[in-house]
């Protein structure tokens, strides 16, 4: 059956995603590369070594790190001035949540793909012999929005990580420029490197999911296009599927 | 006062940009980050460093020095090398030249008083109009008081010579220098015991006593570094202070000797070596004069007796006495410098030389050393000019025994100016010399200057002379100036002569002494005795040196490699008796004890303190407090107290007090220390100033000046700062 | 290392003169009210010491950093932009890498760093490398009346530092909770002793090493463990049951439909 397209992303979102996506990848190698001290080094002294090596010198490697980070800020930060209609809406989207039917959506979709459909099936007459509610009982994946929870569960943690992460990162750019109390410039290179890190930890489920688990093709690919066929919507963001589908 | 490198617009430029938050503040920061961004001049990078010498002047032992240049700027004063007398080191003081240099309060162009005098009003001259209304001042007080109706007071200079001259062709005998307020005590016993004043073998020597001198603290001289390298090689060090000084902290024996009382002490000296025939028998025949009569004299004197009046043990005076005399001739009572303390101190040093007399160290290795020739000459001058009209001496004549005419006596002469007899005074050049903080009771100084019409001085920096004077004329810093040729006596190290060259070129419009007392000399129709420039002069100084002038281009100094000992040998000394004179038979004939005889100090009325003057390493006497950098080691002076004393009066460490005299009152903070007697309170120079031109130390501490009431040696004239007694009393937390 | 460049310093000849901070302040446009360089005092002690005679009670110590073997000062640095040069054995810092977080500055046992507050990164001692540049030695060492400094490449033998140092006892200003083996050596005896700190490492730098690293480590690690399954799910025990349920759904809906 040929299903119709429907758009999905603007073409900013799309430069908006891939700009991101380059820029973290960047200022993680460079970030990480910066990190001279064997105690603190999370990957090991080779790749300090490394990135030391490719910029020429510690300081080219930090300048480099510095300008990615006001790059990548300052466009985001644009963004937000600029685009602040999307962004709200954004904001709106992956801050709403039905607990339940999201709870129960992490829970099947989870066992769906580690331990496959038919757990999922076990499962479901599990629930039904406990009298569960119907609808949660069901071996069918909850219906989810334009985001399923588990998007909007890594979006979260990257909007907020990610400001934490620019303000820490201009708290430290501008230490030796404005601040007197050093305090606050210690804190932020560990809440940095902390938020870095658990931003990081999501991101590799993010790759996972978004690119290579099954079933994701039509997904990943409108990352690029802007459009996906109208029964992967319909599948899996039921939700949003219904309101646009007059269009 | 730190250089900083200009930075460039761009980078704020570029923060604007990115619109980078809180770029607001990017003013005189160094961004490294933000600042490599931006194509930048090359970080300190200097195109041209260039080297010259000099000599020091932030104090007055003119240690070598060799100045830095980059593009024009002075950045570091590092000892010459070659420079013997220093040993190839700069003090603290010395690497501060450049905040003299650089000094925001400097004076910058000459200023008329507008307001009342300390007022602080002044109004910018040209150097035309202040010359000609200087000539024009001292003109009028010539014609109403004759020449010697003004007073030039030179300090210790290179130029000064020139400020003596100037006062010799004006025609005025009233000429006093620093030395009545420091060295002439030393001078007079010396000059009246040995024929000339000694220096120290100190590098030699093996046993010495230092009575009140602080030499590792108070100006650090060939001695300070000649004593340490002594003492790595086992010479001892005997401290007699009432104070812990850190020459006393680095002695062998210490002795919190009660003030005033140093002659007892060393008369017990001499009692001890002659009783017990601790002296060289064949040399006291040879070159010492009236010791029969000493040994009688000093009978009464013995050691019990002064353990009476000094509070050193009679037993450990015995000690010493036969120590220092098994160390002879390689054993010196110091004769130290300042010696402005009791109104005997000339008799003091009396007592103190008379043993060195008989230790038998005079122009012996390890003893007192006779001047080395340095082989200047001196420039073919003019005859000077005579004034009829002119009284007959000095004004401050017949105060005092024996005064030297050509340093004076600034206690008498202050009186003197203030009585108006014998005659009136009413003019006063004053350059480089800072008498309101330096002379004991600043407001007989201030009273003098009431009684004076006009008042000129020449100076660096607003100090409280120049805050007090009617027109002020900036001078350059040694750095940017040239001199005439100066000859050094650097002990056993050399004999040398240096000179300066213009480092940098004067700022602003600061002009040297010389050159102002030649155009003021021009406007007084005596520009025939300044026809010369200072490179003529030189020239001639250096006549008879033919290595004097590559010496001085490629080294920074010249060396006479003149005799050190046995200068004498085959000579006679320059005494009456041609002896070293224990006995002094021109004392007796003016009425003077020949020998001196023991007065015990004033008294120190009960619930008082004696005040003690003294110094430390990181200021020059009353100047350089206001240093940027030395201000750093020392921002405010305090009161340094015994703590059992203070607990009596209430007072903690780090409280406000208030000392009082019959001179003068301050106020400033108690520093409690054990090292100090009960009897006894102390505190620097330098601060409580008047001048609101001292932007640094004015409102900090309190002023010695202000306190001390002024006495003076009987013999010399010299001041006597260690007289006053003080009442101390807590001023709140 | 061929060359490591240290002090020897008799300190008994120390007359607190002030002359070596003074040059060095100078020298290196140190800004007003702090210091690269120091003078340590023991004070005399009066209960001890008659206050008529007695031996010299009083000490002054010259010093300034220590330039280390172990500097805790290098291991609070998160950028490296403080090291130990292999080549001269002096710490260094480079300040186009500094960021300025004065982590490095409770780390030094001596107190020999301070933050520059017009710069505003780490500002010390580095024995004033210009100078050696120029072949000239530090201000300090240069300036000193008593020549109490001597300083030069250790390693040397021929050196006058290495000579002393071999020729004479020495001792080091030493906390021993933190032995960062300093390299300036003290002719003999000398005091104050007990004046070096225990080298603090800022909590947040403690905290990453010890808490933080672990903690992402685990949580990367859990994450990519989910990741594994998943993708061993995916590729070694395909669910090709999930395109059927889909198919399956939809041909529900369009009976129901």
């Amino acid at each position: 059956m040929k299903s119709r397209m429907l758009k999905r992303h603007s073409k900013l979102s799309i430069f908006l995603h891939w700009f991101n996506a380059a820029s973290w990848m960047f200022l993680l190698a460079t970030g990480i590369g910066l990190i001279k001290n064997p105690d603190l080094q999370p990957v090991g002294m080779w790749w300090t070594n490394l990135m030391w090596g490719l910029f020429g010198s510690g300081e080219n490697l930090l300048m480099a790190h510095v300008t990615g980070g006001i790059v990548w800020a300052g466009v985001f930060l644009i963004y937000a001035i600029v685009g602040i209609k999307e962004v709200s809406q954004f904001f709106r989207e992956i801050f709403s949540y039905s607990p339940i039917r999201d709870f129960m959506w992490l829970v099947k979709k989870g066992i769906q793909m580690t331990l496959g459909t038919r757990a999922l099936e076990k499962l479901s007459a599990v629930l039904e012999k406990r009298g569960a509610d119907p609808e949660i009982a069901a071996p069918r994946i909850p219906d989810q929005g334009f985001y399923n929870v588990g998007q909007k569960l890594f979006a979260v943690p990257s909007v907020l990580g990610g400001i934490v992460i620019a303000v820490s990162g201009i708290i430290m750019a501008l230490s030796n420029v404005y601040f007197t109390n050093t305090g606050i410039v210690r804190w932020a290179i560990l809440i940095h490197f902390v938020t870095v890190g658990l931003v990081f930890a999501g991101l590799l489920i993010h790759i996972y999911m978004a690119s290579i688990a099954a079933g994701e093709r039509p997904a990943f690919i409108s990352m690029f296009t802007g459009s996906v066929p109208e029964d992967y919507a319909k599948h899996h963001h039921r939700l949003w599927y219904e309101e646009v589908k007059e269009q | 006062m730190s250089l900083r490198v200009d930075k460039p617009i761009s980078r704020r430029n570029f923060l604007k940009w990115t619109g980078a938050a809180t770029a607001a503040s990017v003013t005189t920061a160094q961004a490294p980050v933000l600042h490599a961004l931006v194509p930048d001049k090359k970080d300190g990078a200097p195109t041209k460093i260039e080297n010259r010498f000099s000599v020091c002047d932030m104090c007055l032992n003119k240690c070598g020095l060799i100045a830095r240049v980059e593009d024009g700027l002075v950045t570091k004063l590092d000892p010459n090398p070659k420079f013997l007398k220093s040993r190839g080191m700069l003090c603290a003081r010395g690497n501060a030249g450049i905040d003299q240099l650089y000094d925001p309060d400097r004076l910058k162009y000459p200023l008329l008083r507008t307001g009342k005098r300390g007022e602080g009003k002044w109004q910018r001259l040209s150097w035309d109009q202040a010359l000609d209304h200087a000539a024009e001042k001292f003109m009028k007080i010539a014609e109403k008081y004759t020449r010697c109706g003004v007073l030039f007071t030179p300090g210790s200079d290179m130029q000064s010579t020139f400020v003596r001259w100037f006062a010799e062709v004006f025609g005025s005998y009233n000429v006093t220098t620093h030395e009545s307020s420091c060295l002439l005590s030393r001078n007079r016993a010396y000059l009246d015991t040995f024929g000339e004043v000694p220096f120290s073998d100190i590098l030699h020597t093996k046993y010495i006593i230092m009575a009140g001198a602080n030499r590792f603290e108070a100006l650090i001289t060939p001695d300070s570094i000649d004593l340490m390298t002594a003492k790595k090689n086992g010479c001892k060090l005997v401290v007699l202070d009432p104070r812990y000084t850190k020459t006393a902290a680095l002695a062998d024996e210490w002795y919190a000797i009660r003030p005033g009382t140093d002659m007892a002490f060393f008369l017990a000296l001499a009692n001890v070596i002659i009783s017990e025939k601790l002296y060289d028998e064949a040399y006291a025949a040879d070159k010492l004069f009236g010791l029969d009569r000493l040994g009688d004299h000093v009978k009464q004197y013995s050691p019990e007796w002064a353990q009476g009046e000094c509070e050193i043990p009679a037993a450990e005076i015995r000690r010493i006495a036969r120590e220092l005399s098994a160390a002879a001739p390689a054993a010196i009572v110091y004769p130290g410098r300042r010696t402005s303390d009791y109104v005997n101190s000339t008799q003091i040093r009396r007592a103190m030389a008379i043993v060195n007399g008989l230790l038998g160290n005079w122009d012996q290795p390890g003893g007192l050393l006779a001047a080395r020739k340095v082989g200047l000459s001196g420039p073919e001058l003019p005859d000077s000019p005579f004034y009829e009209d002119n009284p007959d001496d000095r004004a401050d004549h017949g105060r005092a025994h024996m005064m030297f005419d050509e340093e004076g006596s600034i206690k008498h002469m202050r009186d003197a100016i203030i009585e108006q007899k014998p005659y009136p005074i009413k003019g006063w050049l004053a350059y480089k010399i800072n008498p309101l903080q330096s002379v004991a009771n600043r407001n007989k100084t201030l009273q003098m200057i009431d009684n004076l019409d006009f008042i000129l001085t020449v100076d660096i920096a607003m100090s409280d002379t120049a805050w007090m004077s009617d027109l002020v004329l900036p001078a350059p810093s040694y750095l940017e100036r040239q001199d005439p040729a100066s000859g050094l006596q650097g002990s056993s190290a050399c004999a040398c002569v240096v000179t300066r060259d213009p480092v940098v070129p004067a700022l602003f419009e600061s002009k040297p002494v010389f050159w102002i007392l030649k155009e003021l000399a021009k406007r007084l129709d005596l520009a025939e005795y300044f026809d010369f420039t200072i490179e003529e002069y030189r020239k001639q100084q250096l006549e008879n040196l033919s290595d004097g002038e590559r010496a001085l281009r490629e080294d920074g100094v010249y060396y006479n490699p003149s005799k050190l000992y046995g200068v004498y040998e085959g000579l006679v000394y320059k005494t009456l008796s041609k002896k070293i004179e224990l006995y002094n038979k021109r004392y007796d004939d003016m009425g003077v004890d020949p020998m001196p005889i023991y007065r015990a100090p004033r008294r120190k009325p009960s619930g008082k303190f004696r005040m003690v003057v003294g110094r430390n390493a990181y200021f020059t006497h009353c100047t350089s407090q206001n240093n940027a950098l030395l201000h750093q080691f020392m921002p405010e002076n305090t009161l340094w107290m015994n703590p059992n004393a203070a607990k009596r009066l209430g007072i903690r460490d780090g409280y406000k007090v208030e000392i009082s005299s019959k001179a003068g009152k301050g106020t400033l903070k108690a520093n409690l220390k054990e090292g100090i007697r009960e009897d006894t309170v102390y505190m620097l120079s330098g601060f409580g100033v008047l001048s609101k031109g001292l932007t640094n130390i004015y409102g900090n501490g309190a002023c010695m000046a202000e306190i001390l009431e002024d006495y003076a040696d009987e013999i010399s004239g010299n001041m006597a700062m260690h007289e006053t007694f003080v009442k101390v009393a807590r001023k709140g937390a | 290392m061929k060359t490591k460049l240290a002090m020897v310093i008799d300190s008994s000849t120390c007359i607190d003169c002030k002359g070596c901070m003074a040059a060095c302040k100078v020298e290196n446009k140190v800004p007003a009210n702090y210091w690269r360089n120091w003078i340590k005092r023991q004070e005399a002690d009066f209960t001890v010491m008659k206050k008529t005679a007695g031996n010299t009670a009083e000490h002054f110590q010259p010093g300034n950093c220590m330039h280390c073997d172990i500097p805790t000062c290098v291991q609070a640095c998160p950028t490296g932009a403080t090291y130990k040069d292999e080549k001269d054995g002096t710490v260094k810092v480079n300040e186009k890498l500094c960021i300025g977080c004065g982590s490095c500055i409770p780390a030094c046992p001596y107190g020999a760093r301070y933050r520059h507050p017009q710069k505003k990164i780490v500002d010390k001692c580095d024995f004033c490398e210009h100078r050696r540049d120029r072949g000239e030695l530090p201000a300090c060492v240069v300036t000193c009346p008593t020549k109490a400094r001597v300083f030069g490449n250790i390693k040397d033998p021929d050196s006058d530092a290495a000579r002393l140092l071999k020729q004479n006892k020495t001792t080091q200003v030493i906390n021993t909770a933190s032995n960062t083996e300093p390299n300036i050596y003290y002719l003999n005896a000398t005091a104050p002793l007990d004046w070096p700190v225990k080298a603090k490492i800022p909590t947040p730098i403690q905290l990453w090493g010890k808490v933080a690293k672990p903690l992402i480590w685990a949580l990367v690690g859990i994450n990519a463990l989910g990741v594994l399954a998943m993708l061993g799910k995916q590729f070694i025990i395909p669910d090709d049951d999930h395109q059927e349920k889909n198919q399956r759904e939809d041909s529900n809906e369009e009976q129901n439909a």
